[in-house]
């Protein structure tokens, strides 16, 4: 228990408001008619003073590597260190995507591997590596589902979700031009008659994550896959929170058609601050042919690029994907090995339930007890107090925490989201089930004036976006 | 072991099977993996994986195509090494996380000094994909009832399959618009043909796809003023600190990539999508985007900036689906400038001016090429051209045997790339090619002409 927390503060004005100075460039090169005259704003500062300003506010930020993270949906894991040591290798980093495919049979046999492990893990037929980050990997998958039905010359234009979904769904399925249908949950789960009324023959898709978003398992999830099959339409799995079902079940095995990994999650690479990360697609054999291009192929004992889908609907990003990520998921894979990723889940779920029952009869727990790798506490009881799911979430930081997901997802009310993942131990949870208690018992002033220790108080986010200030030169007021 | 079991207790059951319970035995299967390995096997096992690569430090290097060879100095791997950095996510709360916040507000600071424009965001996934988000926003600045939007054909080969699935649920046209085969710069006439205040805007991008650089930028300002219409310019941010910046000339979104500071080429993954606009149009932008405020004591602080536009708030009418993006690499753009300073980018950027102008001209010099290509000032890549070569296979062979990365094949030697233009070149030259690199070249290419 760290009730003693203080996060740093340094002054930390800007570099650029420091040193920089208006400044003629001379000698240009370019030909006078597209020369810049003035040299953009970008100080001269020694390479010291740079330094020191980063480490300072590094020191003025929290990552896992500070302490626990339990952010709901976003499995803020422990990133192993030898992964972030290979990357630093030349043999990996010092790599351009055109160089000759037989001088890079290192990298293509690590991503054909990963297609593979990714495919078992997944129950899937294949994978491509290609999306970004998981919503570029739901992207992906619903334009595979756009290219499937276009090719079929069925006309389905409506994206079902049940309304625990994440907003990533949604709005992946808005940005491919679909109608999105969001129908209600019964008991936090897919109410199967509401989905049977919402299915039919304009759907293309119904997007699912299980255990879903309160952390609780679909269990008719064959019968869900049924409904939406029977209707013609394809299962899309979101693999955010396949960190509970590793060695378990698999979406292959629950009938999904087609899903995105999340590598930035499940598979322990770094969330870098919000990215980068990367959400591999994988697909059933029928509809193997539409994945993005290019696949990492074998032949013989070499490894190619190959372009050769017959369906493909081309690209979503430049490249292969993010490959720096790939390998570090790639180690990561290799080090769990089977049973290592099954002990993963196993321990991400029995971390979850463990915690959950301690704070059960703190917090209120809508819908029933057992839960995957995370659970949804509702803050409804602190409206008594004055107080809000928020102002619970901003005194845990006082304590030395970063705070759970707070109001998603949207149907429990004052949501506390809490994944406390398989790389903590059992004292950090006790310890954080304990300051929860406490502060539900301390005077409501000091948590609404929540937070004290850390680098600065509660920010107005409000006044922010009233007149947004997004870089320097618009602080200086010369929006045009 | 003893934790699990008193955690086992607490929950009242005799192992963590029950907590799988609700998983039906129907669907249950296993992982068909290999056996774990120890941290030395894993690090011996994916080092030996990666000797079956060869390093561009092992080539005379010519690559470019989106992707380019800078010196990254040693402090950048030393900020983005800092697990505060890296083991943090999007700050969601703001009061924990002012040094993510702040860092990557001072890189849309930097983003907007050299593009000019007034807002940036933090990162899309990469160049294309900023490129495909800006013809979106084009279409909600501009909402009219057609939906042409216009794109030059000389942009990179791998924008077209992005962006044609970006437009695949919209009702966006784009329309072709055809480059000068003289300078290969923009095509004006075709441009001036088909543009029309029936638009929602246009792309300009300077260097294009051959390195060249857009010469007459009033022309494109003119256009945009005729058709109202949005102009969407494409960058390179090393270029924009010796050229005159999009905003110059009527850009209202800016695109490009910020991999030149501070990534090394990574086999193409990760970098950082640089999108910035004009002020007005903030409320418009996809992904996110860090704002300056102050805390409740009125001190300054930083937050995440109209999230309402974002997915996780506005779900289906979100501006983007974007979530993870590629932070860490924004902020090894910044400190990258930051360390080499204004006028380090300046020399470097001359230097790179300098290397490819050097070489274009001894490549000029060998009978039968043409070099560069075009008839444009360009940067630091640009194109060469010879009707004489060998066959490309051969061709290929032959570098390899002189280690070296010669450049990008185009024109109609290749497959598809540009088949137009007679067996070409991309050449790209940066800070890290020295005399001797160039003499393999040129030597090479005198070697390969038939
Ligand atoms: C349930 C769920 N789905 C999808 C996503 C989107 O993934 P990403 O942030 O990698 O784009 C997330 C994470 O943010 C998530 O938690």
């Amino acid at each position: 228990m760290n009730p003693e927390f203080r996060q740093a503060l340094y002054e930390t004005h800007l570099l650029i408001e420091e040193h920089a100075k208006d400044r003629e460039i001379e000698d240009n090169p370019l030909p006078e008619s597209i020369a810049r005259k003035e040299a953009p704003r970008i100080p001269d500062v020694p390479e010291h003073e740079v330094v020191r300003h980063y480490l300072r506010l590094s020191q003025m930020n929290y990552g896992v590597d500070t302490g626990f993270y339990p952010l709901g949906s976003c499995t803020m894991k422990y990133n192993p260190k030898y992964s972030e040591a290979l990357c630093r290798e030349r043999d990996a980093l010092d790599l351009h995507p055109y160089q000759p495919e037989d001088t890079v049979q290192g990298t293509l046999r690590i991503m054909y591997e990963l297609q593979e492990m990714l495919a078992e893990i997944g129950g899937m037929d294949s994978v491509s590596l290609q999306p970004a980050a998981g919503a570029q990997g739901e992207f992906t998958g619903l334009a595979i589902v756009h290219g499937y039905y276009k090719n079929n010359n069925e006309e389905r234009d409506e994206v079902v979700l049940p309304d625990t979904s994440h907003g990533t769904n949604p709005a992946s399925a808005a940005m491919l031009g679909y109608k999105t249908i969001e129908i209600p949950s019964k008991e936090g789960c897919v109410d199967l008659k509401a989905l049977r009324e919402a299915v039919g023959e304009n759907t293309a898709a119904f997007m699912l994550t299980n255990p879903n978003t309160l952390g609780l398992f679909e269990e008719d999830v064959l019968e869900i896959a049924d409904i939406v099959h029977g209707s013609g339409a394809l299962l899309y799995y979101d693999g955010a929170n396949l960190n509970a079902i590793m060695g378990k079940t698999d979406p292959g095995k629950m009938n999904f058609d087609i899903m995105h990994f999340n590598l930035h999650k499940t598979f322990s690479t770094p969330h870098g601050g919000g990215g980068p990360g990367s959400g591999p697609v994988g697909v059933v054999e029928d509809l193997k042919s539409y994945l993005p291009v290019p696949l990492v192929k074998k032949e013989g004992d070499k490894f190619i690029l190959d372009y050769s889908l017959e369906n493909s609907i081309g690209r979503v990003k430049g490249f292969y994907g993010n490959w720096m990520v790939l390998l570090r998921a790639y180690a990561y894979i290799l080090e769990r090995g089977r049973e290592g990723l099954t002990q993963v889940s196993e321990r991400a779920v029995l971390n979850s339930n463990y915690l959950r029952k301690k704070l059960e009869g703190t917090l209120e727990l809508p819908y029933k007890p057992l839960r995957k790798h995370e659970f949804v506490l509702s803050g409804q009881k602190l409206k008594k107090e004055g107080l809000r799911t928020m102002d619970l979430a901003k005194r845990l930081l006082d304590y030395g925490y970063h705070a759970p997901t707070i109001y998603f997802p949207l149907i429990v009310d004052e949501a506390l989201m809490v994944e406390p993942t398989e790389t903590e131990r059992k004292e950090t949870l006790d310890e954080f089930a304990a300051i929860i208690e406490k502060i539900m018992n301390e005077n409501p002033e000091t948590v609404k004036n929540a937070p004290h220790n850390t680098a600065v108080g509660r920010v107005d986010e409000t006044r922010a976006a009233k007149k947004p200030i997004a870089s320097y030169k618009m602080r200086e007021g010369d929006e045009k | 072991m003893e934790e699990t079991k008193e955690m086992l207790d607490h929950l009242g059951i005799a192992g963590v099977e029950e907590l799988f319970k609700d998983i039906p035995d129907k669907i249950r299967s296993e992982l068909k993996l290999e056996e774990g390995l120890t941290e030395m096997e894993v690090m011996n096992r994916v080092k030996d994986i990666l000797k079956e690569n060869r390093s561009l430090s092992e080539f005379s290097n010519f690559m470019g195509g989106g992707i380019y060879r800078h010196y990254v100095p040693t402090a950048v791997n030393e900020v983005v090494s800092r697990s505060e950095f890296y083991s943090s996510y999007t700050p969601y709360q703001p009061e924990i996380s002012q040094g993510m916040l702040q860092a990557l507000f001072e890189y849309q600071s930097l983003i907007c000094e050299l593009t000019g424009m007034e807002a940036a965001n933090t990162s899309m996934y990469d160049y294309p994909t900023a490129l495909a988000e800006a013809i979106l926003m084009s279409d909600r600045i501009n909402r009219r009832k057609k939906h042409r939007f216009l794109v030059p054909e000389n942009i990179h080969w791998e924008i077209e399959p992005v962006l044609k699935n970006y437009l695949r649920g919209t009702d966006i046209i784009l329309e072709w618009v055809k480059y000068d085969k003289t300078t290969g710069q923009i095509d004006k006439e075709d441009l001036k043909r088909k543009a029309g205040d029936d638009m929602l805007g246009f792309f300009v991008s300077s260097p294009n796809v051959f390195g060249v650089l857009e010469e007459d930028t009033k022309f494109y300002s003119d256009i945009k003023d005729e058709t109202g219409s949005v102009m969407v310019a494409g960058c390179d941010p090393l270029s924009l600190t010796l050229l005159q910046p999009p905003s110059e000339w009527g850009a209202d979104i800016v695109v490009g990539d910020s991999q030149p500071f501070g990534i090394p080429p990574s086999f193409g993954g990760p970098t950082v999508g640089i999108f910035a606009c004009k002020g007005r149009y903030i409320r418009r932008m996809p992904g996110r985007m860090i704002g300056e405020t102050v805390d409740k004591d009125d001190e300054r602080a930083y937050c995440m900036l109209l999230q309402t536009r974002e997915q996780h708030i506005r779900r289906d009418r979100a501006t983007s689906n974007i979530c993870t993006n590629q932070s860490l690499m924004a902020l090894a753009s910044a400190v990258h400038m930051f360390v080499k300073g204004g006028k380090g980018l300046e020399k470097i950027a001359k230097k790179n001016y300098d290397n490819a102008h050097r070489l274009a001209s001894l490549i000029e010099d060998i009978d039968g090429y043409s070099s560069p290509s075009f008839d444009s000032e360009f940067f630091n890549e640009f194109l060469i051209g010879n009707q004489k070569m060998i066959d490309l296979k051969e061709f290929k062979e032959r570098c390899k045997n002189n280690d070296i990365l010669p450049g990008i094949p185009l024109g109609s030697w290749t497959e598809s790339k540009f088949k137009e233009l007679p067996p070409s070149l991309l050449i790209a030259v940066t800070e890290m090619n020295d005399a001797e690199d160039m003499e393999v070249l040129v030597n090479t290419l005198q070697e390969v002409k038939e």
